[in-house]
This record gives C-alpha cells, sequence and structure tokens, in this order.
C-alpha cells in the first residue's frame, strides 16, 4: 500500500545555495592564484 | 590627522558639490514636464488610496487575474526591456568588442533604472510590503519558489549594475582613486551581471510554469523560461537602438559630433544582432508549434492572436532589421526596433494576463488608476534619467 | 484487496463512524502520514452545515442557508470564506459537491511562495502565516485548483484558504466541517485509510459511483478525495490536470540555477581570455580577477 508522507523535491537547495557561494568566493581567488604566479615565474627566467 | 582634516576637506567640497547639483537647470515648462507633473502627482494619490483602502480600490485584479498590468507591464515586460544592459556590457567587457564602447554607460544606466523602478513598483503591487524583506533577512527562505530568486536576483543585479555604473558617478564627484577601484571591479561585476541576467531573465518565464493548466496552451511551454531569455536579448537590442535615437535627438547638446557620427555604425551592428536572435526566437517558436501539435488551436481567435504575435511582430521585424542592415537603411532599423519592442510588451503581457485563465468568461482590463501609475514610473524614471545625464559624464566614453 | 485489507478498513471505517470529534485512534495508526478527508458527493444533501460551520470557527462569514439561495449558481470560495457548496443537476439528479483547498501532496502554492508562508505541514494540511506572506499572490498564479483568495479591499489583506482546520487537529479535534456534517459524507482520516475506504465503496457498489477516486492522482494526489456517482467534469472538477505534481513543472529549472550560477561565470572568463588581449580596452577592468591591476597601468 502507498503511504503519503511529506516529499519536498526540493529540500537540498538551500545547501546548493550555499556550495555555490563558497564556489564564488573561492572561485575569485583561484582565477587570482592561477593569473599571478605564471607571470613571476617567466620574470625570474 | 592631517588626513583627517582633507578627508573632511573632501566630504565639504562633495556635500557642496551634491547640494549645487541637486538644484534644477533648464526651463521648466517643456512638454514633457507639463505632461509628466501631473500624471505623477496623480499617481502618488492613487498610491495613497492604494495603500489606506486595499489594492481593490484602485485595481481591476479579481481572484481570476491576480497580477494585472503593475506585475505583467512594470515588472515582467519592463525587465525584459532593460536586457539591453546585460547584453551590451557582455559585448564590451567580455568579448572585448569596442565599438560599443561609448554606449555602454548610457545603456548600463538605463538598466539599472529600469530596474530600480520596474522592480520597484513590485512594491505597491504586494499586498504586504512591510513584509518585503522576509525573503531576504533570512527568517523565511522559500528555496523551492522561483520568486524567491528572482527576488535575489534583481537585488543582486541591481547592487552589479550600480558597481558597473559607479564609475561615471566617482568621475562626477571628482574622486580619482575611488574610480579607479570601481572600474577594477568591472569585468567581476559584469560577469555577475551577465549570469544573474541570464537566470532572471529566463526566472520571469519560470514563473508562470506552474500555471499550466490556467495559460493558452499556445503560450504556455516547458521552455518559456528559455523563450523568454532569448526574447530578452532581441527586446534589450532594440531598446538601444529606439533609446539611443530618442536621446540623441533629445540631448544633442550633450554629444560630441564624433559620438553622434559613430551611433549609427553601431545601430547596424545592433541590427544584425537582432536580426539573428528574433529569428532564433522564431524558429524556437515553430519548433514547439510543431511538437507540441498546435495546429488545431490555430484556427481560433487565439490562433490568430497568436499568428500575430509571431509572424506580425516577430518574423517580420527580424526581416526588416536583416533588410535595414543589408541596405544601410537607418529608418527601416528603427522601425523594425520599434515593432520588435512592441512585439516583446504584446509577448509578456499575453502570457503574463491576456491569456491567462483565458477561459474566464470576465476578463482583466487594467483600470484607468493603475494606467496612472505606471505611466508615473515611467515617467519619474525619465526625470532620473534626464538628471543624471545632465549632470554625470554618461555620453563621454571612458577615458 | 486482500482479507487484512478489507478488515482494516471496515475497522477503520467503524471507528470513524463512532469516535466522533475524538480522532486519538486515528493518529496512532499512521502518526506520521498525511491526513485528509474523503467527500462521499452521493452522501451529500446540501444542508450547508459545513459552510456555517467554518464560517463560526474561522471568524469569515456565516452564510444564512435557509433563505440565501446560494445553491442556483455555482459559487467558488472567496475571500470570505474557506468552502461553498455547490449544486449541479446531472442525470443522477442532483449533486452537491463541497469544495474548498484540495490540500495537494506536493502543494503549487507551497513551492511557489517566497517566504514560506504557505505552508505544508508534515500532517498534511496546507497552512498560511500572515507574518511571512509578503502579498505577491504568487500562490494564486501556481494554485492548480485556483484555491487561495485575496482580499483586495483591505489595507491590510490576507490570503485566505482552508487549512484543514490545522489548529484543532492540533489539539486532537476533526476539521469543523466533517464534525459538522450529518451525512457521514465527509470522512476525515489518514490518507491510506481514506483511500482504502474510497474504493472500498466503489468495489462494493460499482453501479453507484464512477470508478475514479479525484485527488488519488489529481495534481500527484491531494488530500481531498472524492466520490461521485457522475463523471467529474459534470460536477465542477477540472479533469485535465495531469497526474504530474505541479512542483515538478518547476525542477528543471530550478535544478539548473545553480549549475548556471557557476558554469556560466566560469565559462565568460574563458571567452574573455580568449578574447583579443592585444586591443587596447580602455581599461576593461579584468585586473579586479586576474589581481595585475599594477601591470596594466
Amino acid at each position: 500500500m502507498d503511504s503519503f508522507t511529506y516529499v519536498n523535491i526540493f529540500e537540498t537547495k538551500g545547501l546548493e545555495y550555499l556550495l555555490l557561494l563558497s564556489f564564488w568566493a573561492l572561485f575569485v581567488y583561484l582565477v587570482r592564484y592561477l593569473s599571478k604566479p605564471a607571470k613571476k615565474r617567466t620574470e625570474e627566467r | 590627522m592631517n588626513t583627517n582634516v582633507a578627508t573632511a576637506g573632501e566630504f565639504n567640497r562633495i556635500v557642496r558639490f551634491l547640494i549645487h547639483e541637486l538644484k534644477p537647470r533648464g526651463p521648466w515648462l517643456t512638454t514633457f514636464n507639463v505632461i509628466s507633473i501631473p500624471v505623477i502627482v496623480a499617481g502618488l494619490v492613487i498610491l495613497c488610496f492604494r495603500f489606506i483602502y486595499g489594492l481593490g480600490s484602485v485595481t481591476n485584479l479579481t481572484q481570476e487575474h491576480p497580477w494585472g498590468l503593475w506585475l505583467g507591464f512594470d515588472v515582467v515586460t519592463g525587465v525584459a526591456l532593460a536586457g539591453g544592459a546585460y547584453v551590451i556590457t557582455f559585448v564590451v567587457y567580455v568579448m572585448r568588442v569596442d565599438k560599443y564602447q561609448s554606449i555602454v554607460r548610457i545603456t548600463v544606466l538605463n538598466g539599472l533604472l529600469a530596474y530600480m523602478f520596474y522592480g520597484g513598483a513590485l512594491l505597491f503591487d504586494l499586498g504586504r510590503p512591510w513584509n518585503a524583506m522576509n525573503p531576504f533577512i533570512g527568517n523565511s527562505f522559500g528555496f523551492a519558489s522561483v520568486l524567491f530568486l528572482i527576488c535575489w536576483h534583481f537585488a543582486l543585479y541591481m547592487v552589479a549594475a550600480f558597481v558597473e555604473f559607479s564609475p561615471v558617478i566617482a568621475e562626477w564627484l571628482n574622486l580619482e582613486k575611488a574610480r579607479k577601484f570601481l572600474k577594477s571591479l568591472a569585468l567581476g561585476t559584469v560577469i555577475l551581471g551577465v549570469t544573474l541576467s541570464l537566470l532572471h531573465q529566463s526566472g520571469l518565464g519560470a514563473l508562470f510554469l506552474m500555471a499550466m493548466p490556467k495559460i493558452h496552451p499556445l503560450w504556455w511551454s516547458q521552455f518559456t523560461p528559455v523563450l523568454f531569455f532569448v526574447s530578452s536579448i532581441y527586446a534589450g537590442l532594440s531598446m538601444i537602438i529606439f533609446e539611443g535615437t530618442v536621446s540623441h535627438g533629445v540631448f544633442k547638446n550633450l554629444l560630441t559630433p564624433k559620438g553622434h557620427h559613430s551611433f549609427d555604425d553601431m545601430v547596424f551592428g545592433l541590427a544584425k544582432g537582432a536580426a539573428i536572435t528574433m529569428f532564433v526566437y522564431y524558429v524556437f517558436k515553430a519548433l514547439l508549434f510543431i511538437h507540441e501539435k498546435q495546429w488545431d488551436l490555430i484556427n481560433t481567435s487565439w490562433g490568430y492572436w497568436y499568428l500575430l504575435e509571431v509572424l506580425g511582430f516577430v518574423l517580420v521585424p527580424a526581416f526588416m532589421f536583416a533588410f535595414g542592415h543589408k541596405h544601410r537603411s537607418l529608418n527601416i532599423i528603427k522601425t523594425a526596433a520599434v515593432i520588435a519592442l512592441l512585439g516583446v510588451i504584446l509577448n509578456r503581457l499575453n502570457v503574463s494576463i491576456i491569456c491567462f485563465q483565458w477561459y474566464e468568461p470576465v476578463r482583466y482590463y487594467p483600470s484607468w488608476q493603475e494606467i496612472t501609475v505606471t505611466l508615473m514610473v515611467i515617467f519619474s524614471e525619465i526625470w532620473i534619467f534626464r538628471w543624471v545625464v545632465t549632470r554625470m559624464p554618461v555620453f563621454s566614453s571612458e577615458h | 484487496m486482500d482479507r487484512r485489507g478489507f478488515l482494516k478498513t471496515t475497522l477503520v471505517a467503524g471507528t470513524a463512524a463512532l469516535a466522533g470529534d475524538d480522532l486519538g485512534a486515528l493518529e496512532l495508526r499512521h502518526p506520521e502520514e498525511f491526513v485528509g478527508v474523503l467527500v462521499d458527493t452521493t452522501r451529500c444533501i446540501g444542508c450547508r452545515a459545513c459552510e456555517v460551520a467554518c464560517g463560526e470557527t474561522h471568524d469569515l462569514f456565516v452564510p444564512d442557508v435557509i433563505n440565501d439561495g446560494a445553491l442556483a449558481t455555482p459559487r467558488k470560495t472567496s475571500e470570505r470564506q474557506y468552502t461553498v457548496v455547490n449544486k449541479y443537476e446531472t442525470e443522477q439528479g442532483d449533486i452537491f459537491v463541497k469544495r474548498q483547498c484540495m490540500h495537494c501532496h506536493q502543494a503549487a502554492c507551497a513551492t511557489a511562495c517566497p517566504t514560506e508562508a504557505m505552508h505544508k505541514t508534515l500532517k498534511g494540511p496546507v497552512t498560511w502565516d500572515g507574518d511571512k506572506c509578503i502579498g505577491c499572490r504568487f500562490c494564486m498564479i501556481s494554485c492548480p485548483f485556483d484555491v487561495p483568495k485575496f482580499e483586495y479591499n483591505e489595507w491590510n489583506p490576507k490570503l485566505v484558504k482552508c487549512t484543514m482546520c490545522f489548529e484543532r487537529q492540533e489539539k486532537g479535534l476533526k476539521p469543523a466541517c466533517v464534525s459538522a456534517c450529518p451525512t457521514d459524507a465527509l470522512q476525515f482520516g489518514v490518507q491510506v485509510d481514506n483511500l482504502e475506504i474510497a474504493r472500498h465503496r466503489i468495489y462494493a457498489h460499482p453501479d453507484k459511483y464512477v470508478h475514479q477516486i479525484y485527488g488519488e492522482h489529481e495534481a500527484g494526489g491531494t488530500g481531498w478525495l472524492y466520490l461521485s456517482a457522475v463523471p467529474f467534469d459534470q460536477i465542477g472538477f477540472r479533469t485535465d490536470l495531469g497526474r504530474t505534481p505541479y512542483p515538478e513543472y518547476t525542477r528543471e529549472f530550478l535544478y539548473a540555477v545553480p549549475a548556471i550560477l557557476f558554469g556560466v561565470p566560469a565559462f565568460l572568463l574563458g571567452l574573455n581570455a580568449l578574447a583579443d588581449h592585444d586591443k587596447p580596452t580602455g581599461g576593461m577592468g579584468s585586473e579586479f580577477l586576474t589581481g595585475d591591476e599594477e601591470a596594466e597601468r
């Protein structure tokens, strides 16, 4: 027999958005990190 | 100590400058003022009634049509027409096409003001606006809601657009350091702004996904979000052409001759973009029509209305844009822009108002009060726009 | 239906009939499951006692059922009434149908609400919280049954809809309309049991009922179930709503949102890197992201 209980297909939305915010915060630093050291090394050589 | 004195002096300078700038300039008795001032006053009076006696006292909203002109036109349509800002910043900042550099500032300003006023118009329409901060302050996040998403995207996009525009303000206030810093944020905010625009333009379409049984099948589709996004691109492009033409007529004295000349070149480029996007949009519409096997619906009055929108206001202006681009005809392009804009307005109103509860015998027509308030919103936006462009270096390109 | 199921059903039907206002026995059986109401329109006599009870319980408009002649034309629920009873003339004679919020299992209104003011409780009723509501009326747009109603003529408007007497249920009472019904046309209970009772009635009287339980599948299933002697489209029900729970229609879009929000910026940054860097860009300002502000100046 089927049972009828609470189903929320968007239960994880909040967590997804949190993940997103942390991604953005890290992403800016990742891009900065990736673009900076490359330049310094060429200067050293 | 010295720096404190310097900062205080700088602060005093800015305050005195602002007071000076706030004074009105130019003649008072212009045609626009004579028309707009009474409308704005009337709109404010109507809003007083609305907040004392409820929405029903000034609007024709019913239980069957909970969203009327203020939502369907001001918010859903107004935001689509403000799409130019994200399109042009994408082209100039992300794709680095310098050709359109000189219209970035004016377009971003238009977009920012449109969001502030048309998004702000949402506050009149909310039944309990004093709770309007609830989706933001964290006591009740409706994560599952499309509207929740749109609220956040509107707010974030306004911040992004403001940062995009802020170098102009800094330049106006003569704050060189701030201007340099704000300009360094440009690419980041543009990327954020384009992404947010993509989502809230399509999100406005997603608002109507759950209204499936209530919207005429010719206007409801699972792909409404995609359609809204694609049409917002050409709506934005057409709006740039339209607004550019108007402001080049009105604010002629603020333009350098070179700027005026290159605007025509830009129009041809924008027309090309609009023609391509509109054609893509049209084929998308046709694909959905075939896939949903909707030919039975065509030979009805709703079907003719649909054909008018899709053929008359999408396909025709698409060809006009293409023809105007090919034959270097500014007049054809400008006419096409107006038709395309009307087409977008028609489409948004169809989805949100006209074809909503299409089977109900009682139709919704906006009341004169709703129309007055809508005009008030538009006019007050133009007032602010005029104030900004006559004071800030909006028409000059970056230096 | 197997023997055990049948016994259980009759037992439930029996207890429900005996229990009156007390629903302790029902709650213990499946404490974690949705409750709902089974409406047997063949039993309804159109007395509208439910309308009166509802109005009195919720301090709403109480209709003058004897004199107002409201059954003449079908009505909708309004900002004054959570529930209405309509009369339909069919080949089976006059049929009375009580309408109110259906309390969908996956409620479109609760999904639509940006502030969770419309709230699907764990027990099944969909309730409304005025402290959270911003009055956007998106619930009205989304509800497939057109249930939420708005007080357009109030400065402080409420969204008005049936709450399945959630406050009464908290106290262990049945919804007011169910308690007021003199003919057992309304049967309050756990959804599973209500479905079994409904099926049992159809099997036991195959000629009396159409073989459909409205609300079993409509809009993904609703808390209120209806039995009828005539096809449901003849008594004011929409039969074109589909079986998909309405939140599913926005599922793809909302799933795409986080993906787009992290995918597109990265894509745009990549495009920007591909675009011609040698051209003078008039201070495009990639300095913020790439951190080479000094280098470009």
